[in-house]
This record gives C-alpha cells, sequence and structure tokens, in this order.
C-alpha cells in the first residue's frame, strides 16, 4: 500500500530517493585528476599567493613561486653561510662602488611569446622598480639606482647613483632583480597580481586553486640547469601545527614547522623524515612606547629593561629551542652585537624606579599577538615586573587589530600603546633591522617612537659604507642607541624548523627559507 | 500556497540586507587597516592612504553600506584586497567543498542518526536505548574541532586509514578526504537526530492513524517504517535546515583542522587580515545560502505535510 501525498505523481520515498542520488552525485562531483606518474614535490606554504609582480609581491609565500617561475639576475646559495651565485647571470662583476657589469645567458625564453631575455628586460625591470609611476613597495631595494646601460643584446651595466652596501646581500639575489620583458607588463596594464603576464623560470603554473592548491609543473623552453621534480605542489597551510601533522600523516614532502614543536622533532623526527634547525633572521623584542606618559621619565624604562629575566622568557616562550638574543641583528651579518648592554638585575631595577619616585609601582599594559609563544613571554615579563612593583595587563590581540596598534594612520591606539613585545623578519642585510627604527619610521613602524638623530645619520651612512668592518661597527653603534635609549628589550631570533621526508634533499636558504626549484631527490 | 512562498522570499531577502549591514558596522568598528595588511610592511604611509581611498574605506559608514549594496545587485562583490581576485570567483570556488563537506555531514547524521533514532523508539528503555541515549548526549556534547583534532591524531596520523590534510584530487580522492571531517561535523548531529526523531517517533505512536494500523495487525517494522516515521521525520528536516548554519560554522574548524579548502576558512583568514571584500562577500553568500535553505525547508515541509498545506490555505 502506498499513501500519496500529494496529487503531483510524485512519491515522496521517491523524491528522497531522487534527493540522495542527486546528494551523492554532487558529493562526488568531478573536479581534475592529476596525471598519473611524474615526479612531484608537496610541500606547504603559510600563505597563498597573493600577488606575483616583484615590484608589488607581498611575503615569502609569493617569492618562493616567483623564485620557481621567473629568472632573476642573482640567487641566494643553498647552505649554512650567506652567499649568492649568478641565476639569469651568467656573470656580474663590480666595476666600482657605483658600476655592476652584467651579462645574461643567451636562451633565456619568455612564455606567451614574448621572446628570448635580453639587457633590455633587465634595464626595464631595475628602472620600473623605481618609477615613481609603479608605486613599488620595494622601492628602496633599488634606492641608489641612477639607471642601467644596455651595452649589447645580453649585456648592460647598472650605474648607482652612490655606493649602495644592501645591493649584494638584498637586492640582486632576491624577486626585485627578476627580469621581466616591458612589452608584457604593458600588454598587462603596467602590472599584475597573481597572473603574470609571462613566466622565464625553472617552472611554470599548471593551476591554482585559489587557497586551496598551486600546481608548478617543470618549463620544458628552460634551458639551464634543469629542475629534478616534474611537479610542485604548493599547498597553503597557515597553521603550523596542521602542516606538521599533514606531513605526519604522509601528505606533505616539506614543511616549517612551529618554534614550539622544535625540541620534539629534534629528539625525535617521524618515521621516514628528518629535522633541522636553522637559525632565524627574524628578531623578537619588548618595546616600550617612550612617548607615553608613564614610561616618559627614562629610568622607567631602564628598570624594566634590568626587570626582565630575558633568558627565562624565551625559555618559557621557546621551550628550549630559541636563544637569547643581543640586538636586532642575527648572528651571521654584519653589524651583529656578541654581548647587550643591559642584563637581569632586579636590585637595579627597584633602585632606578625609586630613584624616579614610582617605589610603590605602577600599572601598565602589554600588547601582544594571541599566539601561544607571546603569551607565554608576556607571562613571564608579567611576574618579572611584578618582582619590582610592576603590575602588567596582557592585552593579546589578533594580527588584523595587533599590526595597527602604532600606526597614526590606523586610528588613536598609538597614544595609548605602552608595553609590546612584536617580531619582525628581515632580509640578510643589517639596513633591513634598522630601516623601521629611524625618526622617519616614527608612528610608522617604529612604534617605541624611539627618536635619534644619531641612529638616523648612522642608518643612511650605513646604506652607503662599502667597507664591512666599518659597516659593522656603525650598526653595532645603532643597536647600543636603541639599548641606551630604554626603549628596547631584546629577546630572542627565534629558530626555524625544518621538516623533510628523507625521499627528498631540500635547498634552503641559511635562514630556512626554501628555494623550491633547487629542491631534489634523494 | 504561493502567497506564503511569496512572504517567506520577501523575509528572507531582507534578512540578508539586514545581516549585510550589521556585519558592516561591525567591522567597521573592529582595529585593523586593510589597505596596510593589503601593501605590506615596506609601503610608505602615501601608498596606503592611496589605497584606502581606491577601495573606498575613507568614506562615511552608510555610504560604504550603499555602494555595496549597489555593487551586489549589479552582481559585483567586490575583489580580494590581498590577491585582487574577484571575491565572486574566490568564494564560487571554494563553496563546492563547504557544500561536500556539509552535505557529508549530514549524511552522517542522517545515515546514522535516523536509524539509531528508529529503533530506540521501537523499543524504548532497552539496554539498546539507554545506551544510545547515553552515546547521543556525549556526541552532542563534544565540540565539533575536538572530535576532528581526535579523529585526525587517530585515525590519520596513528593508523594511516585516511588522509590528515587537503581535499583530495580526484571524485573518490575527494570522498576519502571527505570522511574525518565530514565525521567530526556530523557527529554532534548523529546523536541530536537520533535523541529528536525518538522523541518524535514516541510522540506519533499514539495517534489515531497508528493505533488503526496496529488493529489491522500490521507488523511494528511496517507501522514505523510506513506510517509513523513519514509524519515524526518531518520536524527533523525543519532542524537540519536550521543546522546548515550550525554545520556552517563548524567548518570552519573542520577546515582549519584538516587544512581543507572553504569557504569556513576563507571567512577566518579574511577577518584575520581585514580583508573587508572577502568577509563581507562570503557573509552574503553564506546567509543567502543559509536563509535558501531554511526557505526550502519551510516550502518543503509545507508541501509535503497536509496540515500545513491546510492551515495555509485557510
Amino acid at each position: 500500500m502506498t499513501i500519496k501525498f500529494t496529487d503531483r505523481g510524485i512519491t515522496r520515498r521517491r523524491l528522497l530517493q531522487g534527493a540522495a542520488i542527486a546528494g551523492i552525485a554532487a558529493a562526488a562531483g568531478p573536479k581534475y585528476s592529476l596525471a598519473a606518474g611524474g615526479s612531484v614535490l608537496r610541500v606547504r606554504s603559510y600563505a597563498d599567493i597573493q600577488n606575483l609582480d616583484p615590484a608589488h609581491r607581498t611575503g615569502q609565500p609569493d617569492g618562493d613561486v616567483m623564485n620557481c617561475i621567473f629568472a632573476s639576475l642573482a640567487v641566494y646559495k643553498a647552505g649554512d653561510t650567506w652567499s649568492w651565485q649568478p641565476f639569469a647571470a651568467k656573470s656580474i662583476k663590480q666595476l666600482d662602488p657605483t658600476h655592476v657589469a652584467f651579462e645574461l645567458h643567451p636562451g633565456i625564453m619568455y612564455s606567451d611569446g614574448f621572446g628570448e631575455m635580453t639587457a633590455d628586460d633587465a634595464k626595464f625591470s631595475f628602472e620600473r622598480m623605481i618609477d615613481p609611476k609603479t608605486k613599488s613597495e620595494y622601492v628602496d631595494d633599488w634606492a641608489q639606482l641612477d639607471h642601467v646601460e644596455v651595452k649589447d643584446k645580453y649585456s648592460g651595466v647598472i650605474v648607482l647613483k652612490q655606493a649602495f652596501a644592501p645591493l649584494w646581500n638584498s637586492t640582486l639575489p632576491t624577486d626585485s632583480a627578476i627580469i621581466l620583458p616591458q612589452k608584457a607588463i604593458e600588454a598587462a596594464g603596467g602590472k599584475f597580481d597573481t597572473k603574470p603576464p609571462c613566466t622565464s623560470g625553472p617552472y611554470r603554473i599548471k593551476s591554482w586553486e585559489p587557497k586551496t592548491k598551486l600546481v608548478l609543473e617543470r618549463n620544458p623552453d628552460w634551458k639551464l640547469t634543469k629542475p629534478d621534480f616534474d611537479e610542485i605542489h604548493v599547498m597553503p597551510i597557515e597553521d603550523e601545527k596542521t602542516a606538521e601533522l599533514g606531513f605526519e600523516g604522509g601528505e606533505l614532502d616539506y614543511t616549517w614547522t612551529s618554534v614550539s614543536s622544535i625540541p620534539r622533532y629534534l629528539k625525535n623526527p617521524p618515521a621516514g623524515a628528518k629535522f633541522v634547525r636553522k637559525p632565524s633572521l627574524a628578531y623578537v623584542w619588548m618595546g616600550i612606547n617612550q612617548d607615553f606618559p608613564q614610561f616618559k621619565d627614562i629610568r622607567v624604562r631602564q628598570a624594566i629593561q634590568y626587570a626582565v629575566d630575558r633568558k627565562a622568557v624565551v625559555e618559557a616562550a621557546y621551550l628550549g629551542a630559541a636563544e637569547t638574543s643581543t640586538g636586532l641583528i642575527a648572528p651571521g651579518l654584519p653589524g651583529h652585537r656578541t654581548k647587550g648592554l643591559i642584563s637581569h638585575d632586579v636590585a637595579k631595577a627597584k633602585k632606578l624606579l625609586k630613584e624616579a619616585g614610582l617605589e610603590n609601582g605602577f600599572t601598565c599594559t602589554l600588547a601582544i599577538l594571541n599566539k601561544a609563544e607571546r603569551l607565554a613571554a608576556a607571562q613571564v615579563v608579567q611576574a618579572n615586573l611584578a618582582e619590582v612593583g610592576i603590575t602588567v595587563q596582557i592585552e593579546p590581540h589578533d594580527s588584523g587589530t595587533f599590526w595597527s596598534l602604532g600606526s597614526e594612520k590606523a586610528g588613536s591606539s598609538w597614544k595609548t600603546l605602552q608595553l609590546i613585545i612584536d617580531r619582525f623578519s628581515m632580509e640578510p642585510d643589517p639596513s633591513w633591522a634598522t630601516a623601521w627604527f629611524t625618526p622617519e619610521q616614527i608612528g610608522v613602524w617604529n612604534w617605541e617612537r624611539f627618536n635619534s638623530k644619531e641612529f638616523g645619520d648612522l642608518h643612511k651612512k650605513g646604506l652607503t659604507e662599502l667597507d664591512p668592518a666599518k659597516r659593522a661597527t656603525m650598526y653595532v653603534k645603532m643597536q647600543n642607541l636603541m639599548e641606551e635609549s630604554g626603549d628596547y628589550v631584546f629577546l630572542t631570533h627565534e629558530a626555524t624548523g625544518v621538516l623533510y621526508s628523507n625521499k627528498i634533499v631540500p635547498a634552503l636558504r641559511p635562514d630556512g627559507i626554501p628555494l623550491l626549484s633547487r629542491f631534489k631527490k634523494a | 500556497m504561493l502567497t506564503y512562498a511569496v512572504k517567506r522570499l520577501g523575509l528572507a531577502l531582507a534578512v540578508v540586507g539586514a545581516v549585510i549591514a550589521v556585519v558592516f558596522v561591525m567591522i567597521y568598528v573592529i582595529p585593523g587597516d586593510p589597505a596596510a595588511v593589503a601593501l605590506g610592511p615596506r609601503a610608505s604611509p602615501a601608498l596606503v592612504a592611496e589605497l584606502r581611498q581606491r577601495m573606498g574605506l575613507d568614506r562615511p559608514l552608510p555610504i560604504q553600506i550603499v555602494r555595496f549594496y549597489g555593487s551586489v545587485l549589479s552582481g559585483h562583490l567586490g575583489n580580494d584586497i590581498l590577491s585582487n581576485e574577484s571575491v565572486l570567483t574566490i568564494i564560487l570556488g571554494l563553496m563546492p567543498h563547504t557544500l561536500r563537506l556539509i552535505l557529508g555531514a549530514m549524511s552522517w547524521s542522517i545515515l546514522l542518526g535516523i536509524p539509531l533514532g528508529c529503533l530506540s523508539a521501537m523499543r524504548p528503555g532497552s539496554i539498546f536505548d539507554r545506551i544510545t541515549a547515553v552515546l547521543s548526549v556525549s556526541v552532542i556534547a563534544v565540540p565539533a574541532f575536538v572530535i576532528a583534532i581526535y579523529a585526525l591524531l587517530i585515525f590519520s596520523i596513528g593508523l594511516h586509514w585516511f588522509p590528515a590534510i587537503g581535499a583530495g584530487e580526484d571524485p573518490m580522492d575527494e570522498l576519502y578526504h571527505l570522511v574525518l571531517p565530514s565525521l567530526a561535523i556530523g557527529l554532534g548531529w548523529v546523536g541530536y537526530i537520533a535523541r529528536m526523531l525518538r522523541a518524535s517517533i514516541l510522540d506519533v505512536q499514539g495517534e489515531n492513524h497508528v493505533r488503526t494500523a496496529r488493529a489491522f495487525g500490521l507488523s511494528e517494522r511496517k507501522i514505523v517504517f510506513d506510517y509513523v516515521l513519514r509524519i515524526a521525520i518531518l520536524p527533523t528536516l525543519t532542524v537540519l535546515g536550521i543546522g546548515i548554519g550550525q554545520m556552517l560554522s563548524s567548518a570552519v574548524f573542520a577546515e582549519i583542522v584538516f587544512a581543507r579548502p572553504g569557504i569556513g576558512k576563507l571567512v577566518y583568514d579574511a577577518i584575520i587580515t581585514r580583508n573587508y571584500p572577502i568577509v563581507t562577500g562570503t557573509v552574503l553568500v553564506t546567509t543567502a545560502f543559509f536563509v535558501l535553505v531554511n526557505l526550502i525547508a519551510d516550502l518543503f515541509i509545507a508541501w509535503l505535510d497536509p496540515r500545513v498545506r491546510y492551515s495555509l490555505q485557510r
């Protein structure tokens, strides 16, 4: 017996059966299939690509892909010490402090019919970076570029207005020295985002599903060193712990790990995997807003510097995976300080507070990014400062809020900002570390509002000083000035944990950043 | 019936419009500068200011809302401030992943919840009923992200039975990747549906037509599945319609834990980075989807249940 609930001739049973079949069909709906066979490298990136234009790139995830699909004049060497090697260039040579000659490899072809890479393209690409119309965020990488002289089809000379020390450290081996054809850029309307008008590197983009996966495939027209893998699958996974689990589940061949996982993986890497710890260039510090009324007296700021037990802070936050730092500039770079000026001294902190008339203590806030290690660090700071009578209220913020706290353009929170634990990353030139703390950066990225003309002048001089020893002295002095201001407590450079399958041999920069096109099969 | 459908549709549009206005106000008051995020730390203040102007962020809030409504009506949800991709394209690209996830979760909840509810109702007070009651309450009480993490640790990392991350490459692989995340979301609903259906069946079993069927000597199984369940399942359909919203929010956790692409993770990342076009676009689409599903559920019930239909006709 069938009870009809409608007069339309469709029973509910039939309707539900149809819905179920439609549901299963939708769930298993066709998408795409990966070609069978071939060698595939599966890597995790901490974010999806956002902008592959060398003039407007936004971060490392872009850089990882750009290194694969474009040819720059030079690239960083893989290994444990910072150095570079020519890439699109057959040779590069500094003729004098303001002239750099280069010769390109012949036969580097652009995709999409844009022909062969020439010195004219290099001239266009480098001069485009400083063209005000380009509005490049990376204009400072070529701050001293005057023009590029083209000698012949493959040769040219980079002419600088004055000597520029970062050129060899953080300009020529980076994405700022990528060479693109003028016709392609113009055809794209002067700039592009995630869809390059052409490519020229060892790989090319096969497919991209935003926020899902980017597939690179070997460029058949690439004539220089052939890459090992047929395809590279780049998966954007923001959460490091998820990436670690994905690796342990066999879904990835390479990933960065969280700093807190470093001790565990050092002791016991997953089966079939290798783990390395690389020193990071990043720097973490606690800043003190010197313009906040409570901290206008330098003795109060110095008291905080002496009260914080940096070793305990770093130990609590990174569980033994990272060392305390001596300043902004990491070991291995010119200007690294072997020792800081301030040591943990509670008695001295109390004495300074007494001299400032604050022996009964006071209350202040400590702003942090809501990450586990920052919270742990903040809690130790809170305990340290409680010892000298300062009550600290920890204020965790999500990244969207945090990164606007000290910006004068983003509201008024910079006025009430007091203590802050912050972290910046950098390229392997000391000027990258000091650039953010000049007087011009007050209210932009200089949130401590550290105001030293001497520091600003030294930063400018450091950019043009080519003598490594003299340059190192300048940067040591700059970090001394920062610490003497009472505005900074330098905490750590962190560390980078790299987990990879023993079936591959990764090519890594000294700071652990991957050079994907140079990864090899074991 | 048509009047009812038109009224419900009007209400649905009003809800979507109101939600967008609320979201705009919320993102307006929270601190954070999307222009600074988009351009990165090396951008000069002048460049940031220029982008803010281009994005219309320097305009008063009411004007921003009106402009957004205008662009929605013209079928444009704006561009991602980071990649400059069309927001609609991004959402449409990711929506199928989330729909599959929710469909999978609903499948778990229906395939397990309905039989458990029926069997419990057929033997109320039995050991099976009691065990089902305890398990149902337990899985209802455990948040989806806890189930997701333990499922991942046990079945992916420990036993290597299922993949840990991603969404798969081909249809079968996608189904394989769907098992754990959909189970994590759907498990709570298994318990919920089982308990609700049990109560509903016991309620319907006392009605006259069921008593008549018993008097005719029909088997208990036939009575439950052919006469009781057809009526008792209607409230479950309503709840499943509302449950879509709950599943969408649970999908955020499942997509993060299993590193799956989807609109849940998309909106989470967008909020963190103050990617306002993505936030407003995604909220608009998910709200419209949620309202649409509930509208369909209501119309479906009105169509299926003669009592509702007759009440509307009156």
